[in-house]
C-alpha cells in the first residue's frame, strides 16, 4: 500500500473511532440527529458518485431514496408483501431488509442509466428531476396501493413501538416501560443510540467501499469521464459501462439511506420523500464538495442543521426559509468548492508554511 | 404483545379514575410550579403554509391566558416546530419536542398524515396527542388502540354526510359531480358523502380527483360539467375550491355549489366571487361550526371582539380576517378548560382523563349551542355543525344543529 | 366531440401559463448558460410587487404592470451582479445551488412581506366567457394566450434583430470571442437576468388571475414549464411555447381519455412521455443538436 493510503486508513479508523465514541458525549436526543447526518451522509456519498465523480446531474435521488423506504417498509410491515396467506413481515427483521432495498434501488438506477446515457447535462438534469416529481404520485397511484398503502403510507408498527423514548416511565405505576434494545447480546440503552450506531456503522462501511472503488484507476475513469467524455473515450474508458454503473452504485447508496430512514421515521408515505429531499442532496453535496468523500459529512450535517438553526433565529413564516438562503448562497460564494475546497485550500496553506522540501509526488 | 400492556393500562387508569387517585408527583416532564410547557409541528414553510396561522391563533390565546395570570398560576408555553408538512420532518420534529424540550404535551399538530406517522410513538411513549388539527376519522375512532390521542374538529366524513344528508333531503333527484382532493381529506369527505346519500334517490354522477400540487383545475371541472351533474361538491382546499367556482363559472355552469369547511371562511368566498362578476357562489352550501369573524353577523360578538383584541396584542401584523385564527383560539381555550379542570398538580394522565369527559357549551369561538363532548365511547369532541347559505356576499346559517354519529 | 375541444381549450389555456414561464427559463439558458431554478419564484415575488402597488396604492392595473416590468428587470439584473457575478468561475452546480438558496430566500420573503393567504390578482382581460358551437372560451385565456404569442415573437426579434439581442447570443456561445470584438460580457450576463426575470414577472401576472396568489403559486408551473422548456429544446423560444401548449393539451387529453391515468398520474404519465421524445431527439423537438468540439 502507498504510503499516502496508509495515512488515509489511519485518518479512517481515528475518524471511525470518534464516530463511535460521540454518543458518550452528546446527549440522547442530539445522538438520533446525528443518525440522522449518517444517513444523508450515505446518500451524499452515492449522488456524488454520479454527480461529483461521472459529472451526471441527478436531481431525481429521492426517488431512489424512496424506492429503497417503501422496499424495506412493504417488507417490513403488516401491510406489506403477501403470498397467499403468509406475511413476509413475520420473517423478516428491518434491519436485515437494508441490503435489499439498496439492491432494488440500484438495479432501478442502473437500468435508468441506460437510456440516460443519451442525454447529458440539463436534459438528464431533468429527467432525474421527473422522476422525482413523479415518484410521490406513482406512490400514490390506487392500483399499487395494496403494496403501498397508497397516500396514508406504511406504518412500521414493530419499528415504532421500539422508538420509546429511554427514560418512558409508565405513568401510573412508575415502572419503566422502555426496554433497552439488545444487539449481539449487549445492551443499548435507547431507540437513538441503538438508530446512531446503526446508521454510521453502516454509514462508515460504505464509505469504505466508496474508497475501495473509487482509488486508483476506477475512479480516474470515472473523473474522466466528467471531465471530458471524448478525451475518456479516446482513451479507452468505455462511457456507457462506467456511466451507467454510477447510476447504479449511486442508486444503491440511495437506497440504502432510504431504507435507514424508513427504519428511523417508522413511517414511509409518498410525502416523506418529496423533491425537496432530491434538491437538498444536491445541496449536501455540492456543500460537502463535489468529488470529495469524507468531507460529504459536513454537507450531511448542513442539510440536518441549517433548518433547524434557521428556525432559532426567527420563527416569523417565511423567515427560517429566508435565513437558510442566505446562508447558503454565503456559503457558495465563499466556498465554492465546498468543504473539501476549505479543507484542500488550508493543505495548501499548512504545506506552504512548511520549511522547504524537496517535491514529492503527489497522488490523485 | 403491545395491546394485553394497553389493556392493563387501561384498567389501571379506570381504576385510578374511580378512586379519584390523581398521581400528584412531578414525575411528568414540562410541567414545573410555575410553567407548563406544550409543544405542536406546524407547517410553517411549504405548500400547506396558509394553515400556520391555526397555531398562530393559539399561541396568541395563550399569551392572553397568560397575560390573566395563567392556568392556576402556570404560564403555558406553545413551542412550534416546522415540519413543512413532510411526515418524516413530523416524526423529527416531535420527537426533538418530547426528548430534547421535554414538552408536558404535544397539542394542536397539523395534518392527517403527519399525526399518523407520530401517533404510534406516542402513545408509546404515554406522551398525549391532543387536539390533533385534522378531521380525519382515524383520530376519533381509534381511541381504544392509541387511548393518548384525541381529535377535535368535526371529522370531514361526518361534514360529508351532512352534505349528503342535507341533499337526499331536499333535492331528491340530484346528480351530483365531485372534485376532491387526492389525499384522506378529500377521500374521507367524498365516502361520508357517500355514505349520507346511501339509499336516496341521489347519486354521485362524477368524481375528479386532483394533487395538491395541480396547478388548476380546469380540466376537472369541465368533465364535471359534461357529466350532466348539477350539484358541484368542492372537497378541496382554499386555492383550489376557489378555482373550482372559477372555472365553473367560465363554463358557464351554475350548478349548486357545496363547499367544504376548510374553504369556506368568508374571505375566501370573497375571492372567488371575483369582485362580485362571479355567480356561481351564490347559494352556495357549506357547514360552519366557528364564528367567521368576516361574518358581518358577528361583528359585535364579544367572542369575536376578544378574538381580535387579543390578535391585535399578540399576533401584531397577522390577518385577522382569517378564520383559522379562530380555530386555533378555540382548540386553544378547550385544553385551557382541560388544564383548569385537571386540577392544582395536573399530570399527563389526569389530562387525558378530562379530554374523556368534555362537556362544555359554552366555548365563545365555536357557534352557540355547539357543545365540545367526548365520553367513554364517543371520541370526536366536536360532532355538530350547522348549514349555512351563500347570499349576497356574507354566509347565513340555516335549520338546526347537524349532528353526526359515527358508524 | 364538444369534450374534446373543451379539453383542448382548458389545455391551451393553461399550457399558455407553462409556455410563459418556458420563456423566461429559455431566455436565461441563452443568454447564460445557467438555469434558474428561482424563475418561479421570482416571478411570484414580482406578482407580489405589482399586487402591493394596486391593492395598497390604489394604482392603475396597467401603470402597475409595466412598472413591475421595469422593477423585475433591475431585480435580475441586480441579482446577477450581486450573486451570480462572484460564483462565474465555480462549477456550473455551484450557480444551480445559488439559484436554489434564491427559491427559499423569494419564496421565505414572499411569507414573511405578505402572508401565505390566497389573494386575487386583477387581469387586464375581461372576465367574460363566449360560447362557441358548446364550448366555452374564456377572454382571459385568451388573452393569456395570445400574449404568449406577443413575447415569443418579441424574444424571437430582439434576438435575431436587435444588436443587443445579438451581443447576448455570442456572449453566451463564446464569451471570450465576444470580448474580443468588443462585446461587455458581464453587462450581457445581467441584461440576460434582467430580461428574463422580466419575463418571469409577465408570466406571474399572467398567472396569477387564474390560478390566485399565493407565495406557493409557481412552484407546481416551474415543474411544467422546465419540462416545456426542455420537450421544445432548451435554447428555442418557440420550442417553449410549442412544449408548453403540447403539454398542456396533452395532460388534459390524457387525463381525459385514459382511463386508468387519474389525476394522480397525469402528471408522471406527461414526464414520461417527455423523455421518451428526449430519448428519440435528445436536444428536444425544436432543440439544435449540441455539438461538442474537442
Amino acid at each position: 500500500m502507498k504510503r499516502t493510503d496508509l495515512g488515509g486508513v489511519l485518518l479512517f479508523v481515528l475518524g471511525a473511532a470518534a464516530i463511535l465514541l460521540l454518543p458518550r458525549f452528546v446527549s440522547d436526543f442530539r445522538a438520533q440527529q446525528f443518525a440522522y447526518v449518517g444517513i444523508y451522509f450515505i446518500a451524499l456519498l452515492g449522488l456524488n458518485v454520479l454527480t461529483g465523480y461521472t459529472g451526471q446531474i441527478s436531481l431525481g435521488h429521492g426517488a431512489f431514496m424512496a424506492i429503497g423506504g417503501y422496499t424495506t417498509a412493504i417488507l417490513v410491515s403488516d401491510q406489506g408483501l403477501k403470498l397467499g396467506s403468509h406475511t413476509f413481515s413475520a420473517d423478516v427483521k428491518d434491519i436485515w431488509t437494508i441490503p435489499l432495498a439498496g439492491l432494488v434501488a440500484g438495479i432501478a438506477g442502473f437500468l435508468f442509466g441506460f437510456p440516460a446515457l443519451r442525454l447529458a447535462g440539463l436534459y438528464l438534469a431533468l429527467a432525474t428531476f421527473a422522476i422525482a416529481v413523479a415518484m410521490p404520485g406513482v406512490l400514490k397511484y390506487d392500483r399499487f396501493a395494496q403494496f403501498t398503502g397508497g397516500g396514508g403510507g406504511i406504518n412500521l408498527f414493530e419499528s415504532a413501538a421500539r422508538t420509546r423514548p429511554a427514560e418512558t416511565t409508565d405513568p401510573i405505576t412508575f415502572e419503566t416501560i422502555s426496554k433497552p434494545i439488545k444487539v449481539l447480546g449487549l445492551e443499548i440503552a435507547s431507540f437513538n443510540e441503538w438508530l446512531y450506531y446503526l446508521s454510521w456503522v453502516v454509514a462508515l462501511f460504505m464509505l469504505a467501499v466508496a474508497w475501495v472503488l473509487l482509488r486508483g484507476k476506477n475512479g480516474r475513469s470515472f473523473r474522466a469521464v466528467r471531465d471530458s467524455e471524448l478525451a475518456a473515450a479516446s482513451s479507452g474508458v468505455n462511457l456507457a459501462t462506467y456511466k451507467t454503473l454510477a447510476f447504479g452504485i449511486s442508486a444503491f447508496y440511495a437506497g440504502v439511506a432510504g431504507s435507514l430512514l424508513a427504519i428511523a421515521t417508522t413511517f414511509v408515505n409518498p410525502d416523506t420523500y418529496p423533491i425537496t429531499l432530491s434538491i437538498f442532496l444536491l445541496v449536501g453535496v455540492v456543500v460537502g464538495g463535489l468529488g470529495s468523500l469524507w468531507p460529504l459529512v459536513f454537507g450531511a450535517i448542513f442539510i440536518q442543521f441549517l433548518p433547524l438553526w434557521a428556525q432559532e433565529v426567527s420563527k416569523a413564516q417565511g423567515a427560517p426559509a429566508v435565513v437558510y438562503g442566505v446562508i447558503l448562497i454565503l456559503v457558495m460564494i465563499l466556498l465554492p468548492g465546498g468543504a473539501a475546497g476549505l479543507i484542500r485550500r488550508l493543505k495548501t496553506l499548512y504545506k506552504s508554511r512548511l520549511p522547504s522540501r524537496p517535491l514529492s509526488r503527489t497522488s490523485d | 404483545m403491545r395491546r394485553p400492556r394497553l389493556v392493563l393500562c387501561l384498567l389501571a387508569l379506570a381504576g385510578a379514575i374511580a378512586t379519584g387517585a390523581t398521581a400528584a408527583t412531578s414525575a411528568d416532564p414540562g410541567i414545573t410550579g410555575k410553567t407548563i410547557l406544550i409543544g405542536g409541528t406546524t407547517p410553517l414553510s411549504g405548500t400547506a403554509s396558509a394553515y400556520a396561522s391555526v397555531a398562530r391563533g393559539a399561541n396568541a390565546y395563550f399569551k392572553f391566558v397568560n397575560s390573566r395570570g395563567g392556568v392556576n398560576g402556570r404560564t403555558i408555553t406553545y413551542k412550534t416546530v416546522d415540519d413543512a408538512y413532510d411526515p418524516a420532518k413530523t416524526v423529527q420534529a416531535t420527537r426533538q419536542l418530547v426528548e430534547q424540550d421535554k414538552v408536558f404535551a404535544i397539542f394542536n399538530s397539523l395534518g392527517t398524515e403527519q399525526n399518523v406517522a407520530t401517533r404510534e410513538y406516542l402513545n408509546s411513549a404515554r406522551v398525549p396527542q391532543l387536539f390533533v388539527a385534522s378531521g380525519a376519522t382515524t383520530f376519533g375512532r381509534d381511541f381504544k388502540q392509541y387511548p393518548w390521542t384525541i381529535g377535535f374538529q368535526p371529522g370531514y366524513r361526518a361534514e360529508g354526510w351532512i352534505y349528503g344528508k342535507y341533499l337526499a333531503r331536499t333535492k331528491a333527484g340530484a346528480k351530483i359531480g365531485v372534485l376532491f382532493q387526492n389525499d384522506d381529506y378529500g377521500k374521507d369527505l367524498l365516502a361520508g358523502l357517500k355514505q349520507g346519500i346511501a339509499g336516496s334517490k341521489v347519486k354521485i354522477a362524477a368524481a375528479q380527483s386532483f394533487e395538491a400540487t395541480d396547478p388548476d383545475v380546469q380540466s376537472q371541472i369541465s368533465k364535471l360539467k359534461a357529466s350532466g351533474a348539477n350539484v358541484l361538491a368542492l372537497f378541496a382546499t382554499p386555492r383550489h375550491a376557489i378555482q373550482g367556482y372559477v372555472f365553473a363559472n367560465r363554463l358557464g355552469w351554475r350548478p349548486l355549489i357545496i363547499n367544504n369547511a376548510v374553504s369556506s371562511a368568508s374571505n375566501i368566498m370573497a375571492l372567488a366571487s371575483e369582485g362580485g362578476t362571479n355567480k356561481a357562489v351564490e347559494n352556495s352550501i357549506s357547514i360552519v361550526f366557528l364564528k367567521d369573524p368576516t361574518d358581518a353577523k358577528w361583528r359585535n360578538d364579544a367572542a369575536v371582539k376578544l378574538y381580535r383584541s387579543i390578535m391585535s396584542r399578540f399576533a401584531k401584523g397577522a390577518n385577522q380576517k382569517d378564520v383559522y385564527h379562530v380555530y386555533g383560539m378555540a382548540v386553544a381555550y378547550e385544553f385551557v378548560r382541560v388544564l383548569k379542570a385537571a386540577g392544582k398538580n395536573p399530570t399527563r394522565v389526569s389530562v387525558m382523563a378530562q379530554t374523556r369527559k368534555l362537556n362544555d357549551p359554552s366555548n365563545p369561538f365555536l357557534l352557540p349551542g355547539l357543545t365540545v363532548k367526548t365520553s367513554a365511547t364517543e371520541r370526536f369532541p366536536i360532532e355538530q355543525a350547522l348549514l349555512q347559505r351563500w347570499s349576497k356576499g356574507s354566509w347565513k346559517s340555516f335549520g338546526g344543529l347537524w349532528g353526526y354519529r359515527a358508524g | 366531440m364538444a369534450e374534446f375541444f373543451q379539453q383542448v381549450v382548458a389545455g391551451l389555456a393553461t399550457g399558455s401559463i407553462f409556455a410563459a414561464l418556458a420563456l423566461a427559463l429559455v431566455l436565461i439558458h441563452r443568454a447564460t448558460g445557467v438555469i434558474n431554478f428561482a424563475q418561479g419564484e421570482m416571478a411570484m415575488f414580482t406578482t407580489y410587487i405589482a399586487w402591493t402597488m394596486i391593492e395598497n396604492h390604489g394604482m392603475n392595473d396597467w401603470l402597475a404592470f409595466g412598472l413591475t416590468l421595469v422593477i423585475a428587470f433591475g431585480l435580475g439584473l441586480g441579482l446577477q451582479r450581486a450573486v451570480i457575478r462572484p460564483i462565474e468561475r465555480a462549477p456550473l452546480l455551484t450557480t444551480v445551488i445559488v439559484t436554489i438558496g434564491l427559491v427559499l430566500i423569494f419564496n421565505g420573503l414572499a411569507s414573511l412581506i405578505w402572508g401565505a393567504e390566497v389573494r386575487a390578482f386583477p387581469s387586464p382581460f375581461p372576465n367574460d366567457t363566449w360560447e362557441i358551437g358548446g364550448v366555452a372560451i374564456s377572454q382571459q385565456d385568451v388573452g393569456t394566450f395570445l400574449t404568449v404569442l406577443v413575447m415569443v415573437s418579441l424574444l424571437w426579434a430582439f434576438f435575431q434583430f436587435t444588436k443587443i439581442g445579438l451581443a447576448l447570443r455570442a456572449s453566451a456561445l463564446n464569451p471570450d470571442a465576444s470580448r474580443l470584438v468588443g462585446v461587455r460580457v458581464g453587462w450581457m450576463l445581467a441584461i440576460g437576468w434582467g430580461l428574463a426575470a422580466m419575463l418571469g414577472a409577465a408570466a406571474g401576472m399572467l398567472t396569477a388571475p387564474t390560478v390566485f396568489l399565493d407565495p406557493n403559486m409557481m412552484q407546481a408551473v416551474l415543474i411544467y414549464a422546465f419540462a416545456a422548456a426542455v420537450l421544445g429544446g432548451i435554447d428555442s423560444p418557440f420550442g417553449a411555447v410549442a412544449g408548453g401548449l403540447m403539454l398542456g393539451v396533452g395532460l388534459n387529453l390524457i387525463g381525459t381519455y385514459v382511463d386508468f391515468v387519474g389525476a394522480g398520474l397525469r402528471l408522471p404519465v406527461a414526464l414520461l412521455i417527455i423523455l421518451v421524445v428526449l430519448l428519440v431527439k435528445p436536444s428536444g423537438l425544436f432543440g439544435k443538436p449540441v455539438t461538442r468540439r474537442v
